[in-house]
């Protein structure tokens, strides 16, 4: 992990985890508005036909998330099966103005023919769109049209969803053991009657 | 809206860390690339980690002293150099002006390609003074490189290292990474209005744990870990009356399974058991079943009144389940959780056992029972103030 096709030199211990904000504001945005992207490290798959499974090689990788550019479609369906959408999409708000700036939809991948003969896997994919209400009266004409342009684009993050949360233990998240050695802490404290 | 200035970085003025990537080594690069760069007086390219004086900084100052740009951060990571050795042993005080860091648990084995490379220590941030601080949400995972990891790589695992590396740890460079704990697990924090404190010790885990670094019985030594760490946390107050509870007849500590075999407690005659307990004194009994296979353990627990402690219980019954299921990393916190504090906690339970053994009382219901020699649980039943302590069991 970590020696993917980057062309970045960093020190070890830095990684790609971009927050939903940054695949929004930096990604998503400078590739839709056709301005370079730096680093250049997410490749486009246009409209992709791949399992999930598949992505090994086509997309970029780190850890075990896969990223790519992609356009925006109704139904993705590939050669073994399909994604189908989880829930309601959630927005992506800019943590310095507040405004809303995309949104993510989850789905989850079947595998088998649309519409009811799937078996559901562990496969998540998150694909994060533009914000496309922000067209209030205030902007002009000409930016409502390159709107339309920048709706066309999507930047996915697909995954395999582990039964335990799918942050490794070198997060910032202390073990169930430690939890219990904590609370176990707070008996220590406390003063027995004599 | 666009945000231009994301596009680079910089770290202390020199480099540029990009969009979308973070700092988020691996607890071996920390080690095996950072520290010992450090230790060996290396240049540290873009020098991420900064120096931290732990105790001229309050978890919040580092926060902001260890920023690496601009990109929102959950974790922070420094050196600091611990250069100060007390020799009152391993529970180092470190002080700031605003509180105290307070170590927690056992420290966790760090292995790289099998080979031991270093120590993680977990620490709490307290609020105020001790005894009396007031524990926060800041915790901090304290790196230091196994100086020994040369000279021990090959040598049995159940080499001891006794006092000498506690003495050694107090001292030197380590890298740091501190984070405020997210509370997924609401019921953790419960209150804790326990008068009476409840250990089981599992005889095995104090003779045998040091000798299974390493084997894969993961389920069963975590909860050995857990019960035996109660058993030290009562036995480490030693001027507290403790009031042993013999459960079998017999006083060997050993236990030749592998698997505890606890007898269940859900007939009514346990309860009776209880109310053979002398008046004022609280049993509470927690008993371990294995149903045997795939390691599947349910962890029940029995308490004999006080439903206070009840939802403690609980939280522990569901951390343990929930540690079951991802028993990846816990191979490793395993191996370090019989360290060094087995063979103490060993002469710890004879001491408190011999010196109180006047109060040691033979529970001749449950002789015979379900116990045999292949296993004993010693229930330490303290002393309390509660006289309601009569109430029948109640499963939860």
């Amino acid at each position: 992990m970590g020696d993917n096709n980057i062309n970045v030199k960093l020190p070890p211990g830095f990684r790609f985890y971009p927050t939903d904000e940054e695949l929004v504001v930096h990604f998503l945005h400078r590739k839709a508005a056709l301005l370079p992207c730096h680093p250049d490290v997410i490749p486009d798959l246009d409209l992709y036909p791949y399992d999930p499974w598949d992505l090994a090689g086509k997309a970029m990788v780190e850890g075990n998330k896969w990223y790519f550019y992609s356009r925006r479609t109704q139904s993705r369906i590939t050669s073994n099966g399909y994604w189908k959408p989880l829930g309601v999409d959630e927005p992506i708000f800019s943590s310095s103005s507040g405004q809303k700036v995309g949104m993510k939809k989850c789905l989850v991948f079947y595998v088998g023919d649309q519409p009811s003969e799937g078996a559901k896997t562990n496969w998540i994919m998150q694909e994060y769109r533009l914000s496309d209400n922000g067209s209030s009266s205030t902007r002009s004409s000409k930016k409502r049209h390159s709107r339309n342009d920048y709706s066309k684009w999507v930047v996915c993050r697909v995954y395999e969803r582990n039964c335990d949360n799918d942050d490794d233990d070198d997060g910032t998240e202390l073990s169930c053991l430690d939890e219990v050695f904590l609370s176990l802490d707070d008996l220590d404290e406390i003063s027995l009657p004599n | 809206m666009q945000a231009e200035d994301d596009m680079s970085i910089s770290v202390n003025g020199q480099s540029q860390v990009p969009p979308g990537f973070r700092f988020h080594p691996t607890e071996e690069e920390l080690l095996q690339y950072y520290l010992r760069k450090k230790v060996a007086y290396e240049k540290i390219d873009l020098d991420v980690i900064q120096d931290v004086d732990l105790n001229k900084l309050e978890p919040w100052d580092i926060q902001e002293k260890c920023k690496i740009g601009s990109t929102p951060q959950n974790d922070w990571y420094f050196f600091s150099h611990k250069d100060k050795k007390y020799p009152t042993g391993t529970r180092t005080n470190r002080a700031t002006a605003a509180g105290f860091w307070k170590a927690t648990g056992r420290d966790k084995v760090i292995y790289s390609n099998s080979l031991r490379i270093g120590m993680r220590k977990t620490l709490v941030f307290y609020k105020g003074r001790a005894p009396h601080g007031q524990k926060s949400d800041w915790i901090m995972h304290e790196y230091r490189l196994d100086d020994n990891s040369n000279t021990t790589a090959h040598e049995p695992e159940n080499v001891c290292h006794g006092i000498g590396e506690a003495a050694l740890q107090e001292e030197g460079w380590v890298v740091c990474r501190i984070f405020k704990k997210k509370n997924h697990h609401k019921n953790i924090d419960s209150p804790l209005l326990l008068t009476s404190s409840c250990s089981i010790v599992t005889a095995e885990s104090a003779r045998g744990g040091r000798l299974r670094l390493g084997s894969n019985s993961d389920e069963e030594g975590t909860l050995e870990k857990i019960l035996e760490y109660m058993g030290r946390a009562t036995c480490m107050e030693e001027t507290e009356a403790i009031f042993p509870t013999a459960t079998n007849g017999t006083s060997s500590p050993y236990i030749c399974d592998r698997y505890m075999k606890l007898p269940s407690l859900e007939s009514p005659k346990s309860s009776a058991t209880t109310t053979d307990a002398p008046v004022g004194q609280m049993n509470m009994n927690a008993v371990i079943s294995t149903t045997g296979h795939h390691g599947l353990y349910s962890f029940t627990t029995y308490q004999s009144s006080e439903t206070t402690g009840l939802s403690d219980w609980a939280a522990l019954d569901r951390l343990v389940a929930s540690q079951l299921n991802g028993q990846n990393e816990t191979t490793k916190q395993l191996s370090s959780c019989f360290g060094d504090q087995d063979l103490q906690l060993h002469q710890q339970l004879h001491r408190s056992l011999s010196s109180s053994s006047t109060f040691n009382q033979v529970n001749n219901t449950r002789n015979g029972d379900n116990y045999d020699n292949e296993c004993e649980l010693w229930s330490f039943a303290r002393s309390s103030a509660d006289p309601l302590s009569h109430m029948p069991n109640v499963p939860v």
